[in-house]
């Protein structure tokens, strides 16, 4: 199994193709990470952050004190009055016009990395049979479904190295960028009885990171299924683009029905739990994950069935 | 054909929807012998390959080899087959030795040492470190046949291996063949639109049409041995009267006057009688040789003048 894992590697790496890939991600990480820099630095104002935040303190309580706030806007008032007071108190900046919402803001480039590795992932198996080379793979003491799961293994692997390499890239150019400023800035959360917590920035954003990449695994999966069952590259890489870009188009036009809810994009984006509403009233990230596992599972058994049952003719 | 049998197959069947491409296939081949599959594109030469392989799936019937079945204990089959289906496609944007350092890591113990070996034995050490998008085809043909051989199989398929090769490559490979079985008792099965490399390459040829096997014979079989009438020519400036005699001798069939001189059909051991009968007469004798009926002649016969390829 590592080896049939070293061989799909090498099909990677040992390619022009994902050197261009790798190379043009992090050209677009550090030419982002230096517009949003540029940008931060003219809205600076003259005031300190000190007077921002108490700012914010008087409006939270307003909000509190407002009789037409409902529930849901108030528990989120209190919470953020709660980290506001505790900034001023502790002297805790918040992460605005530090390096840390710089790196924050280059998880949105993650939707580059499920691009690159469809791409990958959609030739991996398909390109095989178009070019005729699944024939000396198959005829060798090694199962078809261990040749499968070892070019699946080979394609997470691969995504997330541009997982880590995108975070690695966009802490160092974000760093010096704002010259390593507030490195030691703790992420602040508020728990179930209004107490609030510090943690690690550093670990903070790499759940931000991580719960991103659960929709790479996603869309890399299903162009994986794609892969398999009509030996296309051109349609795997294809088809799962399309749907990547289409899929918050069909979100709108299906969401006034409540099966919409049952769609995989409607729960492909985890980080609706962590800030804001979820696509549909009742939604749960228990739930998420049910359906995310329930459409994971079809993908791998159709791509298995596709791979191990087929004759192969090319 | 009672001898050890490296590949049975017992009633191979490939249906495709309702069309039969291969006929319940029955041969043996035992262990170090050069085994031709000779018929016209699209006989099914390269389906039954593919069933041999695993590739494909057996509609019906069986293929074994060496006692494994490769429908139940592919692995342990195919562990003793090295193959070339079809052309030898590999990976383009890889060197050569990249591409055997792929295929022997899925074989247990193929070392680096054996790599080496091979890549030698086929001669591409010069060039093995290039890209293989930079081969010639001939090149390609070699560098699959060096990965048909890295685990040291017992049995060879090579489906039109002579494809894209010179004359003089499919000399070298003839003889590399032939060094195979002769040596290191490998089986080999080689497939053929052309005949007349089989002639010169195996020892035994099954003929297939359209999906049917016809016939398996040895190669003197089919080119006629030395007590079967044969067709013999006897440069000599012989008059009519001399054809006439020689037609009447005991145990000669025809004999007729062409250009050259005599064509005779009769037995090998008549000739010597023959030729002291023109010399006795005073005819000028320059020669006399057999005219070999080619494997093309007695195919086309056999399946009742089908073109070939
Ligand atoms: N996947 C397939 N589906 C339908 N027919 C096929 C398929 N593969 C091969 N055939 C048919 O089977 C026959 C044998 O083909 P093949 O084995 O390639 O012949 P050969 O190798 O002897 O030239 C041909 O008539 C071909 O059209
Ligand atoms: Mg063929």
């Amino acid at each position: 199994m590592v080896n049939l894992i070293a061989n799909e590697n090498m099909k990677v790496y040992r390619r022009y193709r994902t050197w261009v890939m790798i190379g043009g991600m992090i050209a677009i990480v550090i030419i982002a990470s230096i517009f949003d820099w540029y940008y931060d630095r003219k809205d600076l104002t003259e005031t300190t952050w000190q007077t921002e935040v108490t700012a914010d303190v008087a409006h939270y309580e307003k909000m509190l004190a407002d009789p037409n706030m409902g529930e849901d806007s108030k528990d989120w008032a209190r919470d953020e009055l709660a980290i506001s007071k505790y900034r001023l108190a502790h002297d805790i900046a918040p992460e605005d016009g530090t390096m840390w919402s710089g790196i924050n803001g280059a998880a949105d480039l993650i939707v580059l990395i499920t691009l690159f590795t469809v791409i990958i992932a959609g030739d991996s198996l398909a390109g095989e049979f178009s070019t005729g080379t699944i024939k000396l793979l198959l005829i060798r003491p090694a199962n078809r479904l261990k040749i499968l799961i070892a070019k699946y293994a080979s394609m997470i692997m691969f995504g997330l190295l541009l997982l880590i390499i995108l975070f690695l890239i966009s802490l160092l150019v974000n760093g010096i960028l704002y010259q390593f400023d507030s490195t030691g800035l703790p992420y602040l959360t508020v728990d179930s009885h209004g107490i609030v917590k510090e943690h690690n920035m550093f670990g903070h954003l790499w759940q931000t990171y991580l719960l991103n990449g659960v929709s790479t695994i996603m869309f890399v999966t299903l162009a994986f299924m794609i892969s398999s069952a009509f030996r296309s590259s051109a349609m795997a890489i294809g088809f799962s683009i399309f749907l990547l870009f289409a899929g918050v188009l069909m979100l709108e036009i299906f969401h006034p029905y409540e099966w919409s809810k049952y769609l995989l994009f409607a729960n492909i984006d985890l980080s609706q739990y962590l800030d804001g509403q979820p696509y549909q009233e009742g939604m749960t990230l228990g739930f998420s994950i049910a359906v995310l596992a329930g459409y994971y599972i079809v993908f791998n058994l159709v791509a298995w069935l596709a791979f191990t049952k087929r004759d192969v003719a090319a | 054909m009672s001898q050890e049998a490296v590949v049975s197959l017992r009633n191979v069947t490939k249906r495709i929807g309702k069309t039969t491409i291969i006929d319940h296939l029955t041969f043996d081949v035992p262990k170090g012998e050069i085994f031709g599959f000779l018929g016209p594109n699209g006989a099914g030469k390269t389906t039954t390959i593919r069933m041999m392989v695993g590739l494909m799936k057996i509609t019906q019937g069986e293929i074994l080899i060496k006692g494994k079945s490769i429908k139940s204990e592919f692995e342990q089959a195919i562990s003793h087959v090295g193959a070339i289906v079809e052309n030898p496609e590999m990976y383009k944007y890889l060197s050569g030795y990249r591409n055997l350092v792929h295929y022997a890591r899925m074989v247990p113990g193929v070392t680096k040492a054996r790599i080496d070996e091979v890549v030698k034995l086929v001669k591409l050490e010069d060039r093995i470190h290039d890209k293989v998008k930079k081969y010639s085809l001939g090149m390609r043909q070699r560098l699959g046949v060096a990965q048909a051989m890295l685990h040291k199989p017992s049995l060879l398929i090579l489906d039109e291996p002579t494809n894209g090769l010179d004359p003089a490559g499919i000399r070298e490979l003839r003889d590399y063949l032939r060094h195979l079985t002769r040596e290191e008792g490998i089986t080999v099965i080689v497939s053929s639109h052309l005949l007349s490399e089989m002639e010169l390459m195996c020892d035994r040829i099954a003929i297939l049409q359209r999906g049917k096997l016809i016939d398996v014979k040895g190669v003197e079989e089919f080119v006629g041995g030395n007590d079967q009438a044969q067709t013999y020519l006897i440069e000599a400036s012989a008059d009519a009267l001399a054809v006439a005699d020689i037609r009447a001798m005991n145990g000669v069939e025809d004999a007729k006057a062409v250009s050259e001189g005599i064509e005779v059909v009769t037995g090998r051991d008549r000739i010597p009688e023959i030729l002291a009968y023109l010399i006795k007469n005073d005819v000028d004798v320059y020669g006399a040789r057999a005219v070999r009926q080619s494997l093309e002649d007695r195919f086309l016969e056999m399946t009742g003048g089908e073109g070939i390829g």
